[in-house]
């Protein structure tokens, strides 16, 4: 994101100072009637585990992809080159997402409500990715959140076992998740997919299904938008009215209810043309992602 | 008065057939079972030995065909079709239909017509299934499913999946309720345990939440398919799409005219005509290296487009017509 001239910068400033002071007014208010605040101690770790994963760096290594965008728009030439592509952009980011959400979700769900079945997930999703640069990406993006989980949040979500409060269930989700880390090294069959290692580890960190799976679609939203303003699609701030808005809010809400059910035996390309677009990004001649 | 039939009663059920090749000691392929009830029918004219049979022992001294078709040329709404395919070691079978399998109009789209196959290949046993594409009019709601099981990977494939928008001529464009078909692959391994090796799931429906038609969503193209390539009798095709993929000029490249042209050979004269061809009929395709596949992906604006494309990659690769003869290539004719 490009840096705000200084008199927007101070109106943030100022704003953020306006907010802070009415919190603070509205926590003496409260105080003086005697109520208090809402009771978040069972929500709280679930929204702090939320805000860990919502960092815009995860998908750790997406910024390399761009999801099958560079090689769509070189496959739409414009006439005059100079119109603009946000009309193709907003075509490609829906049928991303209804792509994402027809394909991987399913597995995101399923790692989280069966974390003994990863191996299993690993490998049905590997067999149902049909191109190198898809697999390569997803890849990659898994073994980045393995990682993550490794050495950033182990030790904080183990230790906190102990707790009574502890969600049922967790333990074996660990177990799956270190059984999986150990065959990993050993089997030839596992890879590290990204969307059954996102269920298994927002279970295990305890985030709600529903917005587990609604940061998995937002994320990729997120990625695909920023790989357009590395494109030169859109500017940042376009990007981000569109992350903002109500449609994008409603067509995400709208597929993870959609694909709540599916199993992932159903799981399937919706959009196959995109298997085209991803599949041959590896003949641009130029490019500045990776395939 | 009851009347006991002197025969024994039949066991197949509507919609369902059975095929079996096996080896007649010491190494005839033979067609032991070809069985079919109505709606679906089988065609099995008589096998040819391979071109050139020169009576190795490694490849079969019969190649067996079998056509595939339904009375009245399609799947009306709510047939349900079943087939099962069993290859013994060593057996190559050649699966073909004769046109485009239609699927017809259902008033209620709740009604989803099936299709579905089950194939058992044994080890050194080789399918090759190009059949002509599925054709589903407007307003049809059809589900087919191949699964090919293998014993511990062993055994070639060469699939094709391919559907068109429908009938182009009326105007129909993609107008279909939902369509959807599934191809995988499993393998039985040594301890009894199953995998899945490959699942190329197609998914057509309302689903998405696009907000588009699906004609749109399909990027103007009316035809799309994959093939399917595994094994050693299909190995040499599978480099062939590798190659020819990797050789496809770069998409935005120019040139710029300063590296030396070397006079073409033939097999680059001929590459650089399909290639033309290629870009004249608006044929896109990918080739891939997946877990011991070649998947490729194609689509085109008219079904005479990837028809042309498929039989021209086939012929000039030249070693799936030595192994299974001209027919092989009848559906693409």
């Amino acid at each position: 994101m490009t840096s705000s001239p200084p008199s927007q910068q101070s109106l943030q400033d100022k704003i953020a100072d306006l907010e802070r002071r009415l919190r603070d007014a509205k926590a003496q208010l409260n105080q003086h009637h005697g109520v208090a605040p809402p009771h978040t101690t069972d929500n709280g770790a679930a929204l702090h585990a939320l805000l860990l994963l919502s960092d815009s760096a995860l998908p750790l290594g997406s910024f390399a992809f761009s999801s099958g965008l560079e090689s769509y728009l070189a496959h739409h030439k414009l006439s005059p080159p100079s119109a603009s592509q946000l009309p193709l952009f907003n075509t490609f980011l829906r049928l991303s997402l209804s792509t994402l959400a027809s394909t991987a979700l399913p597995y995101v769900l399923a790692g989280y409500r069966n974390p003994e079945e990863i191996e299993t997930l690993d490998n049905d999703f590997d067999a149902s990715t049909p191109c190198t640069v898809a697999r390569r990406a997803s890849i990659a993006q898994g073994r980045a959140l393995l990682a993550v989980w490794d050495r950033s949040f182990k030790t904080q979500y183990k230790s906190a076992l102990g707790n009574a409060d502890a969600p049922e269930g967790k333990q074996a989700a660990i177990d799956a998740l270190t059984a999986f880390s150990a065959a990993l090294r050993t089997s030839p069959h596992a890879n590290a997919h990204y969307a059954p290692l996102w269920g298994l580890i927002t279970r295990i960190l305890a985030v709600p299904l529903h917005e587990a799976a609604y940061l998995f679609l937002f994320s990729h939203a997120r990625t695909v938008m920023s790989a357009a303003v590395r494109a030169s699609v859109m500017g940042p701030y376009q990007a981000q009215a569109l992350l903002a808005s109500a449609e994008l809010q409603d067509r995400i809400r709208g597929l993870v209810d959609e694909g709540w059910q599916r199993k992932v035996e159903d799981a399937g390309q919706s959009v196959p043309v995109m298997d085209l677009w991803v599949g041959r990004h590896e003949k641009l001649y130029s490019r500045i992602f990776n395939s | 008065m009851s009347f006991t039939s002197p025969f024994a009663k039949s066991t197949s059920k509507p919609g369902h057939g059975s095929i079996i090749v096996e080896i007649l000691p010491p190494n005839t392929p033979v067609l032991k079972t070809v069985s079919y009830q109505y709606p679906l029918k089988l065609i099995a004219p008589d096998p040819l030995p391979p071109p050139n049979y020169s009576g190795e022992t490694d490849t079969p001294r019969l190649i067996h065909i079998v056509f595939l078709l339904t009375y009245g040329g399609g799947i009306v709404a709510g047939d349900s079709i079943d087939l099962d395919v069993h290859l013994d070691h060593k057996t190559r079978l050649l699966l073909l239909t004769q046109g485009s399998t239609k699927i017809f109009k259902t008033d209620d789209p709740q009604v989803v017509s099936h299709q579905r196959m089950n194939v058992h290949l044994k080890h050194g046993a080789a399918l090759m299934y190009l059949p002509d594409p599925v054709q589903p009019f407007a307003h049809t709601a059809f589900s087919q499913s191949q699964i090919y099981h293998l014993d511990q990977g062993q055994g070639s494939l060469c699939v094709c999946d391919w559907v068109t928008s429908g009938r182009s001529a009326r105007g129909e464009n993609w107008d279909i309720y939902e369509y959807k078909s599934r191809n995988e692959v499993w393998t039985t391994e040594a301890s009894g345990k199953k995998r899945l090796l490959l699942r190329d799931n197609l998914i057509l429906d309302k689903h998405g939440r696009t907000d588009m038609r699906l004609s749109s969503r399909m990027d103007r193209f009316s035809v799309f398919g994959t093939l399917i390539v595994r094994g050693p009798v299909f190995a040499s095709l599978a480099k062939f799409f590798l190659d020819e993929f990797e050789a496809l000029p770069r998409i935005g490249g120019r040139n710029w005219g300063d590296a030396v042209q070397a006079e073409p050979s033939s097999k680059e004269q001929r590459r650089t005509e399909r290639q033309s061809r290629e870009t004249k009929d608006g044929v896109v395709w990918s080739a891939a290296n997946v877990r011991d596949f070649v998947l490729v992906k194609f689509a085109s604006m008219e079904v005479e487009g990837s028809r042309n494309w498929l039989r021209a990659m086939i012929q000039e690769e030249g070693s799936v017509l030595d192994a299974f003869g001209e027919r092989a290539l009848l559906c693409l004719k």
